[in-house]
């Protein structure tokens, strides 16, 4: 990754990824007053921390984008004194190269709804399988454990698969995504 | 963004910021290795103390940030002590099941959130984010580009406040009314996210570019305005751990708060 | 003489557009040289001047060729757009940026900072200073400074003024004539009067991108008067020109004894935080009255229509129309508002929805509004991007659109912020003529500039404002007076 990306590449995925950096850290109180009515209602809010990945890259749609854009967004919570300190750049890094994986699959050649879906799914997973070690999930007793694990992924869905998808869908109107996007075969032609 | 707020520069200001989050990372991974809660507790204590006595912030600042760490406590704690597994049942009323060891288990978690909340902040509020992406630049050999990048990125943060304010303005002055109820939340939401976003994206556009015309990509060795190194502040910051760690252990060993002395199940 | 940079043949189109921009386009520079291009708002006088350095295509991906092209070893580009010019928050570390890409040893960075800064005329106590607290003409000086510790051999300029005081141009254009004496110069303005008798080549553009003209200045104007006439570009005695051309009246001073003020401010401060940065004693501004508001940069004039629209907190009297200002919910129902920055106040998508956005909210019905948006259009010469995002336009082509966006619905009362600021000649007595008409018919106009001719030929009123009060009304041709006694003496 790395030498693919334009300093204008990077510094869109990273405004991007800060911007839901700042979501993700007003997101953690919020997230932490439904966690207290119990039953894991709060694992449907979870998907607002696998956007960042995937807004990013439907936006640029390059290899790297993904993992740089959680990382990032990691990175700002964390620099902005988010609740779960380092915690947050371990499930960042994890979180992303999950995304990127899913993107990657496809050569980067798709970027529908299903597969922003596909790459919440992805990182809901990276993260369960984090918190295998740092929730002792595995610990809960097992119909808890389903709950928590269906929760967060249909979260993932809801947030990370189609709110992003419609957020794009939005920012492409505005025009500003054929700033970062190759310009179409047509306007070459056009130079003869 | 501590640069935002007047504060007092502690030694912790003056550790390398490198050395600090790499020290940051390794504690993260120490302590998922710690499943006994008497030594958490201590290593908690002497996390504390640092965010207590050498952020150089005062006091009602350091209050008031506190207040999401009961929310951690509970939101980590909480499903833990109520649904998890353990054969030594407290209580029991439908779906909840509290046993001894899904206590243990959920407070152990509660103290572990607290510590990484505390370590956290004590980096936020002690660490400017320019010096830590010079020094990551230094010392852990981080692109420039990356580096730059996130530097020019978190200036543009109070800019977009800014630009929202503008938005709210412009909105205004063109005679746009509020709706009431959710449709028009719904909308005002919408008003002010997407042109917010589509405008830091120009912004940051922008920026590249004038990086860009300020010879940002001449290939070779960049020099640095900062020179960030290491001092006898990393060696105080260093000694403090490797005596807090041990003495965790050691008086978690002699004097145990509880009985248990690992909360994974089954163990 | 040694070639510089040059392009043969280039051709550029951006993407979407419907026609190309550049169309085998070709030109070049000496070493040395000191150039002037002038042509119409919107010909491809920014964009020109990224192709020349480069960073079209290299930075920006706009789909361009060219049958040769010959960049400058070294170069420094001072953008149009203030805001867009600085990498980094404080004034220090803006200049360190450049001396770090080019590897000067940290040792010396803080000689060379301040021997940059002080080539501008800037004077810090301290230069870890934050850039947001510089006033605009500081701004445009440390933009200046940053491209010089480039050491450019080709300095190339975008309107470096446009938004400068009398005397904030005066230094910025001293500074770049000694600065750029040993240098190749390539200037980009729409107001020549200060530049003229630095360079020695105008190059001239016409509407549609395309040289007609290019020669030593003298030969220029000579030659192509006509030339500068029909695309609507400034020249020496345009403004007498245009007066006797139109047969243009001064506007009389109106009687003001049985009429009651559309605008009327009393004991009135205006807060930027918790400091007062503005404070009216007492003015008045009748239906059919034109005011300039004049002052330095920093002076507090923005601060003042800001208020005056109650987008900033405010105490005292104010009265619009007789009412109370704090008794009106919506004041876009009197008061139109043009902003300084105009991408400030762009909230849709295109020209044409940007300027049908009022008429809409208004509940026009759909044949009335497509009426009236295409006549605004066709008076600002904006019809070719009818569909075009407001961001994409050209410098004096968004300020045309937020101007037209704001006084198509026709309030009572306007209040404009530098609206001819980076416009040709053509475009600013359009916008000119057009307010001048709503004034005729009992607008009250409050606009803010650094132009003494809107002064001499349009305006009834002055207000000067100098250090956030409003020092004296007079007017218009009191001031002129007072003005011309001034230089005469
Ligand atoms: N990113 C873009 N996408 C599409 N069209 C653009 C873009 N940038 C500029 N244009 C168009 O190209 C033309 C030339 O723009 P440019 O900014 O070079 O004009 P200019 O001569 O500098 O005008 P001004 O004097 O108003 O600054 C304009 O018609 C503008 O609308
Ligand atoms: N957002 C802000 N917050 C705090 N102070 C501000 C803000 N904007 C402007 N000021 C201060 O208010 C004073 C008046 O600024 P204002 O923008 O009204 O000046 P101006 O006369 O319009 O100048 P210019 O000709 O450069 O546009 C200045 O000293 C400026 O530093
Ligand atoms: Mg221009
Ligand atoms: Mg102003």
């Amino acid at each position: 990754m790395g030498k693919g990306l334009k300093l204008s590449d990077i510094l869109v995925t990273i405004i991007i990824a800060l911007i839901f950096g700042v979501i993700y850290k007003l997101w953690g109180p919020l997230y932490g007053v439904v966690a207290t009515l119990g039953l894991h209602l709060e694992q449907l809010l979870y998907g607002m921390w696998f956007i960042a990945a995937v807004v990013a890259y439907l936006v640029i749609r390059k290899p790297g984008v993904a993992l740089l854009a959680e990382v990032a967004a990691a990175q700002g919570e964390f620099i902005f004194g988010g609740e779960w300190g380092v915690a947050t750049l371990i499930f960042g890094l994890g979180q992303g190269l999950a995304a990127e994986l899913i993107f990657a699959a496809f050569r980067y050649k798709r970027y529908d709804m299903l597969i922003a879906s596909l790459a919440g799914i992805a990182a809901a997973f990276a993260s369960l399988g984090i918190d295998f070690y740092y929730g002792y999930i595995g610990d809960l007793a097992l119909w808890n454990m389903l709950v928590l694990c269906g929760t967060r992924i249909a979260g993932a869905v809801l947030i990370s698969g189609v709110f992003s998808h419609l957020l794009v869908q939005s920012l492409e109107k505005t025009g500003v995504t054929n700033l970062v996007r190759p310009a179409a075969k047509e306007d070459y032609q056009a130079l003869g | 963004m501590p640069m935002d707020f007047s504060y007092k520069e502690t030694w912790l200001h003056k550790i390398n910021p490198s050395l600090k989050l790499l020290v940051m990372v390794l504690i993260f991974i120490h302590l998922l290795l710690i499943h006994n809660t008497n030594i958490l507790i201590n290593y908690m204590i002497g996390m504390l103390v640092l965010y207590l006595f050498f952020t150089g912030h005062p006091w009602r600042r350091l209050l008031v940030i506190s207040i999401p760490f009961l929310f951690i406590f509970l939101t980590s704690s909480t499903s833990m002590i109520f649904f998890g597994k353990g054969e030594i049942t407290w209580a029991e009323w439908g779906l909840v099941h509290i046993t001894e060891e899904s206590f243990f288990r959920g407070l152990h978690l509660g103290f572990r959130g607290i510590i990484f909340a505390v370590l956290g902040i004590v980096f936020a509020l002690t660490t400017r984010p320019v010096f830590l992406f010079y020094s990551l630049m230094q010392q852990l050999k981080l692109k420039p580009k990356y580096a730059y990048s996130f530097m020019a990125a978190i200036r543009l943060i109070p800019l977009m406040i800014e630009e929202m304010q503008t938005l709210h303005y412009a909105l205004k002055v063109r005679g746009v009314q509020g709706e009431k109820g959710v449709r028009g939340f719904y909308n005002k939401l919408k008003s002010y996210s997407i042109p917010l976003l589509s405008q830091s994206i120009r912004r940051a556009y922008r920026i590249a570019v004038a990086m860009e015309a300020k010879r940002f990509s001449i290939p070779g060795n960049r020099t640095y305005f900062y020179r960030l190194g290491f001092s006898k502040f990393d060696v105080i910051f260093l000694c403090y751990l490797l005596v807090i760690i041990p003495l965790a252990y050691i008086t978690a060993n002699h004097f145990p708060y509880f009985s248990i002395t690992d909360v994974r199940f089954g163990r | 003489m040694t070639t510089i940079a040059s392009m043969t043949n280039m051709r550029l189109k951006f993407p979407g557009a419907e026609s190309l921009l550049f169309e085998d386009f070709s030109l070049s520079f000496d070493k040395g040289e000191k150039v002037l291009i002038l042509g119409p708002s919107g010909s491809g006088k920014s964009t020109l001047l990224h192709v020349l350095t480069g960073l079209i295509p290299h930075a920006v991906e706009v789909p361009m060729k060219a049958d040769a092209l010959t960049i400058p070893e070294s170069w420094g580009v001072l953008f149009q757009d203030p805001d867009s010019q600085f990498c980094m928050p404080y004034v220090d570390e803006e200049i360190a940026f450049v001396l770090e890409n080019l590897q000067i040893p940290r040792e010396k960075m803080k000689l060379y900072i301040n021997h940059y800064l002080e080539q501008v005329g800037l004077e810090f106590a301290d230069t870890h200073t934050k850039i947001q607290t510089l006033s605009g003409g500081m701004k445009q000086r440390l933009a200046i400074a940053s491209v010089l510790a480039l050491e450019p051999e080709v300095l190339c300029l975008d309107e470096p003024t446009a938004m400068l005081d009398p005397e904030g141009t005066k230094l910025v254009w001293d500074t770049i004539k000694s600065v750029g004496e040993e240098k190749t110069v390539v200037i980009v303005e729409h107001k020549i009067g200060q530049v003229v008798d630095f360079v020695d080549r105008v190059i001239l553009l016409d509407e549609n991108g395309t040289i007609i003209a290019d020669g030593p200045k003298q030969t220029v104007f000579d030659q192509h008067s006509h030339v500068l006439v029909e695309q609507g570009i400034w020249y020496p005695g345009v403004w007498e020109d245009y007066m006797q051309e139109n047969d243009r009246q001064m506007p009389s001073p109106i009687n003001t004894a049985h009429v009651k003020p559309a605008v009327h401010l009393s004991d009135f401060s205006a807060f930027r935080g918790k400091v007062t940065a503005l404070h009216v004693e007492e003015a008045r501004a009748y239906p059919g009255e034109w005011v300039t508001v004049l002052g330095k940069n920093g002076g507090g004039k923005s601060t003042l229509l800001l208020a005056m629209m109650n987008l900033i907190k405010t105490r005292g009297t104010y009265h619009i129309l007789g009412q109370d200002y704090k008794r009106i919910k919506h004041m876009a129902a009197y008061v139109s508002f043009v902003f300084q920055n105009p991408e400030y106040q762009f909230v849709t998508n295109s020209v044409y929805e940007e300027i049908a956005f009022s008429l809409h909210l208004a509940k026009w019905d759909q044949e009335a509004i497509s009426q009236r948006v295409n006549q605004m259009m066709t008076i600002y010469h904006l019809e070719e991007h009818k569909h075009t995002h407001p961001y994409q336009l050209s410098m004096g082509q968004k300020r045309r659109l937020s101007v037209a966006a704001s006084i198509v619905k026709e309030q009572p009362i306007i209040l404009l912020d530098e609206p001819t600021f980076g416009q040709d000649a053509k475009n600013t007595f359009a916008i000119l003529e057009q307010l001048e008409q709503l004034r005729a018919k009992g607008t009250t106009i409050i606009m803010v500039t650094h132009d003494l001719n809107i002064v001499n030929y349009f305006a009834t009123k002055v207000w000067e404002i100098d250090h956030g009060k409003r020092v004296k009304e007079s007017s218009a041709l009191n001031y002129i007076e007072t003005l011309q006694q001034a230089v005469n003496s």
